[in-house]
């Protein structure tokens, strides 16, 4: 893996199979992985401690994932790489995401080993 | 004119009935809900010594099997708690993770007990099985899935439809077209829609032939399948629906569908119809399509309805008519004497630019 071993991995994510999912197999390629489950406590985790990238649910109660990134991207830390991960698969959802600075964006259900493979190749290509 | 009093003992009665009436209902809430809270808190307890063994499955880090064979050996209701739990899963993940699951409820004979569910009398458990065998995509159950279609109950026609949209054969697309409007309430449209765009691009022929189905409301998920999913053999039928179907949701449905994979050749058809004698519903949508359609040649039509008396009508058409040529309606809007900066004034061609801007379309 050269994906920058040991970064801290932020991950929002309100489903907690899929959190405890992401995390471990994070976890197990060697990064540093923090879980919240709400919008709320992504951004007051993210400003406590800036990850190295944020893995972010679009569909969370209070601040949605779109509503984190937009404050992320609006910050100080605004080129932290943010890869969301959604159940919302249309065009327009994707498009949105993008266009409001995600990395990456997954569509749910997923495979655990093409995140991974995003993650790794977004913190490779991260300065 | 005098109220007749009521008897005190009578007042007293009526009040001290429906005080218990309140009670029991109140007891009877706080009942369920705490059975409820006891029901899960006991299954999440079941499932506790197995749950990380489903994560590092699903993760795919099971690489000594080690934790398949732990939930393999769970027996009794913990097997029934952990196979619920396998199968919500399976609609969160996909690849390898979700295809070893699917093995291990194959085995437990969780398929082969769902096919025979179908046929329970339990109205729950049938939709319950159908639900199990689209998560565990099995191509095997098409036919009993196409055949729950037909079911009595409404959920279990939903479950069975969405069910084949998982599987994503794409034998299930004409049975799922048909269901739409073959009962009454049909399958929902949206969840028919859904079922159909995640068959792939083999349902080409299905669309066409639900395009030319007798009852509108496949007519009409038909239409939109076509558009939302690119298949373009639909257009010579989508064309002659919205020229003349009886039905105007099946007619605003194609002239949509036309507007997201028509060509030049649609502008003609879909300017006609926003003119003043059609239906109102379909002129506004055939005015979107047009902006959809992409092509210039949509912009004369959309200038006659700058000043059309349906309000909501000329926005669309400014809306439209932007996403064609900025240029020409920022022209069009000075040779009116339009200024763009005052939306107060309320015309359409400044609504527009107002959107426009605030979506960063124009600068």
């Amino acid at each position: 893996m050269n994906g920058r071993p040991g970064a801290r991995i932020l991950v929002a994510e309100d489903d907690h199979d899929i959190s405890d999912l992401v995390a471990f197999k994070l976890g197990q390629a060697g990064y540093e992985v923090r879980t919240v489950d709400t919008g709320s406590a992504a951004w007051e985790a993210f400003q406590a401690a800036p990850p190295h990238l944020a893995v972010l649910d679009v569909m969370m109660p209070g601040l949605s994932g779109i509503d984190v990134l937009r404050k992320i991207r609006e910050s100080a830390r605004s080129t932290v790489p943010v890869l969301l991960l959604s159940a919302r698969s249309r065009d327009a959802d994707v498009d949105l995401g993008f266009a409001i600075g995600a990395t990456d964006y997954v569509i749910k259900p997923f495979s655990p080993r093409e995140l991974l493979h995003r993650v790794t190749g977004i913190l490779a290509r991260t300065p | 004119m005098t109220t007749p009093a009521i008897p005190l003992p009578v007042l007293i009665t009526a009040l001290a009935v429906t005080g218990v009436l309140c009670a029991t209902m109140v007891l009877l809430v706080v009942a369920v809900k705490t059975g409820r809270e006891v029901q899960a808190r006991r299954r999440a307890n079941l499932l506790a010594p197995y749950r990380q063994d489903l994560i590092v499955v699903s993760a795919g880090e099971d690489h000594d099997d080690a934790s398949m064979r732990r939930l393999a050996g769970a027996t009794g209701i913990a097997a029934a708690v952990v196979d619920d739990a396998i199968v919500g899963l399976l609609g969160k993940i996909r690849g390898a993770p979700a295809e070893a699951l699917v093995r291990l409820l194959v085995d437990r004979g969780k398929v082969a007990e769902a096919l025979s569910d179908l046929s329970r009398p339990a109205r729950g458990r049938r939709a319950r099985a159908a639900h199990l065998l689209g998560m565990c995509r099995q191509s095997r159950a098409v036919p009993h899935l196409v055949a729950a279609l037909g079911d009595k109950a409404g959920e279990v026609r939903a479950h069975a439809a969405h069910a084949l949209g998982m599987i994503g054969d794409a034998a299930g697309a004409r049975p799922v077209l048909r269901a739409v409007g073959a009962t009454d309430p049909g399958v929902p449209a949206g969840i028919a829609a859904a079922a159909l765009l995640s068959m792939g691009v083999e349902i080409a022929d299905a669309l066409r032939a639900g395009l030319a189905d007798p009852d509108p409301r496949s007519r009409t998920v038909a239409a939109r399948v076509s558009g939302a999913g690119s298949f373009v053999r639909s257009r010579p039928r989508l064309r002659a629906l919205l020229a003349d179907d009886h039905d105007l949701t099946t007619r605003t449905a194609c002239a949509e569908a036309l507007g997201m994979i028509g060509g030049r050749d649609d502008v003609a058809a879909l300017g006609r119809h926003t003119q003043a004698d059609a239906p109102l519903p379909l002129r506004r949508t055939c005015a979107t399509a047009l902006g959809e359609l992409g092509e210039p040649a949509g912009l004369p039509a959309l200038t006659t309805l700058l000043d059309d008396p349906d309000p909501r009508l000329a926005e669309l058409a400014a809306a439209a008519m932007l996403r064609l040529s900025p240029q020409t309606v920022h022209d069009l809007a000075a040779a009116r004497g339009v200024r763009d900066q005052d939306p107060r004034r309320g015309h359409p061609l400044e609504a527009a630019i107002v959107m426009a801007r605030l979506h960063g379309a124009i600068g």
